[in-house]
């Protein structure tokens, strides 16, 4: 809350006066920039200095992951739960066992495989592995599974295969949790760092956590400019969890406690 | 139910999993095994030479010490399980609050008890004696890292539980405004990473109109350096340090006793802001499971708030608890974002734990055989973590009572 505040002062005030008039108490006039000289310029200066670019490939970036998502954690999640096939044991189990492995480990090899495919500084690289969602379908799984066989039946018998079954009656019924996943992987994508870090060269597609990182070297002592960064980079988020703030924390919530 | 020709279900339900099956194949599984063969081989952006084990030996020196290492934490392993079999049953068998557990033990369970107990002290002796020499023949920045990793999680995991418990508590009665505590409070964890970060490492910067230095200069203090401050905390505050003594294992031990450096406390400073929020959810979301009846009764029974509080709450509240320790452990080993944003090359490596330097090695350096041996190292680890926290946790978690 007061690390918030502070964002929002300093961005708003000219660099001399991040220097002189500065106080740790938000009851002190010196927190605040002065009211008659705010300046609204550190934002479209920021955001010239490449901000903007770097969000509007976020933007893009989290989108496509999150389609990605979808379309592939849907069609899984409801085979594993309506579908019969051979093996599907073995293949749930395998499932589970990749959440388990930690990122980190993944990073280095995935690194040379994304530049052996020539990958390197696309917008494949930074969307197509993040689509890989084990933790996705598991709860995907678990709400298609509460859905009952009855309703499926009868469809069935009213000749619909099972792609139509499962688009035009089990994908409304999981509307809550399709939100929930949506969230989670964009935000998962928004937030990413170290992969984009490792796999983006230039500035074409530098998402805005890597390149807010790059923003606080290049601007060096403007800690105004910085915070108008921040400010920037953060206001999106903010606004969407002001507006669904139940579904979030639901969101949240259940990701937590279903581990 | 008309029948259906089995191969074409089967089909039907494989292309459902290709798309998500082959992102996972490639891009988290076959990695895993990936990672092993990079470990060995020199690796500089090209393959090089075939090394074998050679980086893991580059990393802990003498394997013969690191045999030490993993028999003390048999012994551990031992002593838990020993435990576990001293203490079952133990509590159907007590007649009243606070008897003497050894009092309740079948004569074969005070053995296991008291075996437990002599498996823990000769894991601690091995430790004693194997970490030490791990460190000096080993890559000694690992090991250091190591340390800084325990150092974070011990400061993070902690004050996160009490402050978030505290935070589900207060906010679980009602008073006008809960609402707005109640947003405001899950605020910092949605804020992005990075963003957080990067406000954060302005208010603690060094420069004397940093946020932090302010306050300290309201109390009278000097400006810190914060972030680039690798001295520990204990040195800081009590001007003791483990000196010249450096290179004997009584030394390195010594070394611990500084404490976390105050550029990790910063960084600490920050995952607890961050994460409060979070937790205080998780809680929340316990305690409206609790229900209303207990509180009732126990009001009916004269109890304080206190004493519900310590009494009910709490152990009610334990799965929930548990879990999120695990969580909170498992977590910081693994964080990456914000301490690489905050961190500072300044420092020394004071504030980096095994996750970043692994990272540092890789990108920095472009070392790919031996980060990828520090990663595989590092999975081992938080594999192990897992199982050992699966244990220890056994005994203590009351489900419904």
């Amino acid at each position: 809350m007061l690390p918030l505040l502070y964002m929002v002062a300093t961005s708003l005030k000219t660099y001399g006066e991040t220097v002189t008039r500065v106080s740790s108490n938000p009851f002190h006039p010196f927190f605040w920039p002065k009211w008659n000289n705010l300046q609204f310029v550190n934002y479209l200066v920021s955001w010239q200095e490449g901000i903007g670019s770097y969000f509007r490939n976020s933007v893009i970036i989290s989108t496509v992951t999150t389609l990605g998502i979808l379309v592939t954690s849907i069609p899984a999640a409801y085979a594993f739960s309506k579908l019969r096939f051979w093996g599907k044991n073995t293949l749930f189990t395998i499932l589970l066992l990749t959440l388990m492995i930690p990122e980190t480990v993944l990073t280095i090899p995935n690194y040379l495989t994304v530049a052996a495919l020539g990958w390197i500084d696309s917008l494949a690289a930074l969307t197509v592995p993040f689509m890989a969602g084990a933790f996705y379908i598991f709860l995907l799984r678990q709400f298609f599974s509460q859905i009952p066989n009855a309703l499926l039946e009868s469809a069935r018998i009213d000749g619909a295969t099972n792609f139509r079954t499962m688009i035009s009656i089990s994908i409304p019924l999981v509307k809550g949790p399709l939100f929930t996943i949506s969230f989670l992987g964009f935000t998962g994508a928004w937030n990413a760092l170290q992969w984009p870090l490792v796999v983006t060269l230039t500035e074409t597609w530098r998402p805005l956590t890597v390149g807010l990182l790059k923003f606080m070297s290049e601007a060096g002592p403007e800690s105004q400019l910085r915070m108008a960064g921040a400010a920037i980079a953060l206001l999106p988020i903010v606004l969407v969890y002001i507006v669904a703030q139940k579904q979030i924390t639901d969101a949240i919530t259940q990701s937590g406690v279903k581990g | 139910m008309a029948q259906r020709s089995h191969w074409k279900e089967n089909l039907e339900a494989y292309a459902y999993l290709l798309p998500s099956f082959s992102i996972v194949a490639v891009f988290g599984i076959y990695p895993l095994f990936y990672t092993i063969y990079v470990s060995l081989f020199r690796w500089r952006i090209r393959k090089g030479d075939f090394l074998g084990l050679a980086n893991y030996e580059a990393i802990f020196g003498d394997l013969a010490w690191l045999g030490v290492l993993l028999g003390a934490l048999t012994f551990f392993g031992l002593a838990l399980k020993l435990r576990e079999q001293s203490l079952t049953n133990i509590h159907q068998r007590s007649q009243f609050r606070g008897e003497n557990r050894l009092r309740l033990m079948t004569p074969a369970q005070r053995v296991f008890y008291g075996s437990s107990w002599m498996a823990f002290i000769l894991g601690a002796g091995l430790l004693f004696f194997s970490l030490p020499n791990l460190y000096f023949f080993g890559d000694d920045k690992m090991f250091d890292s190591l340390r800084v990793t325990v150092w974070y999680s011990l400061g993070a995991v902690p004050l996160q539980l009490v402050g978030g418990l505290a935070v589900a508590w207060l906010l679980n009665r009602k008073f006008k405004g809960r609402q707005f505590f109640r947003v405001v409070y899950l605020l910092p964890y949605i804020v992005p990473v990075v963003a957080g970060a990067a406000v954060f490492e302005r208010l603690f910067s060094l420069r004397p109109e940093s946020f932090a230095n302010q306050v300290l200069l309201g109390l009278g203090i000097p400006p810190q350096e914060w972030l680039l401050e690798r001295r520990g905390l204990v040195t800081m505050l009590t001007g003791w340090a483990a000196g010249e003594s450096g290179n004997t294992v009584l030394g390195y031990w010594q070394s611990w006793i500084e404490g976390p450096s105050l550029a990790l406390v910063s960084i600490l400073a920050f995952n607890w802001w961050v994460f409060t929020g979070y937790y205080a959810l998780i809680f929340a979301n316990g305690l409206s499971q609790i229900p209303k009846e207990l509180y009732e009764a126990a009001e009916v029974d004269g109890a304080s708030r206190r004493s519900v509080f310590f009494r009910i709450v709490l152990p009610l509240l334990s799965p929930t608890t548990y879990f999120l320790t695990l969580l909170g452990v498992i977590g910081t080993f693994k964080s990456f974002s914000h301490i690489w944003v905050l961190r500072n090359n300044l420092a020394g490596g004071a504030a980096d734990p095994l996750s970043i330097y692994i990272f540092a090695v890789f990108y920095g350096r472009s070392r790919f055989g031996y980060a990828s041996a520090l990663s595989i190292v590092l999975t081992i680890i938080v594999l192990l973590l897992t199982v050992l926290q699966q244990r220890a946790a056994k005994d203590r978690v009351h489900y419904g009572e």
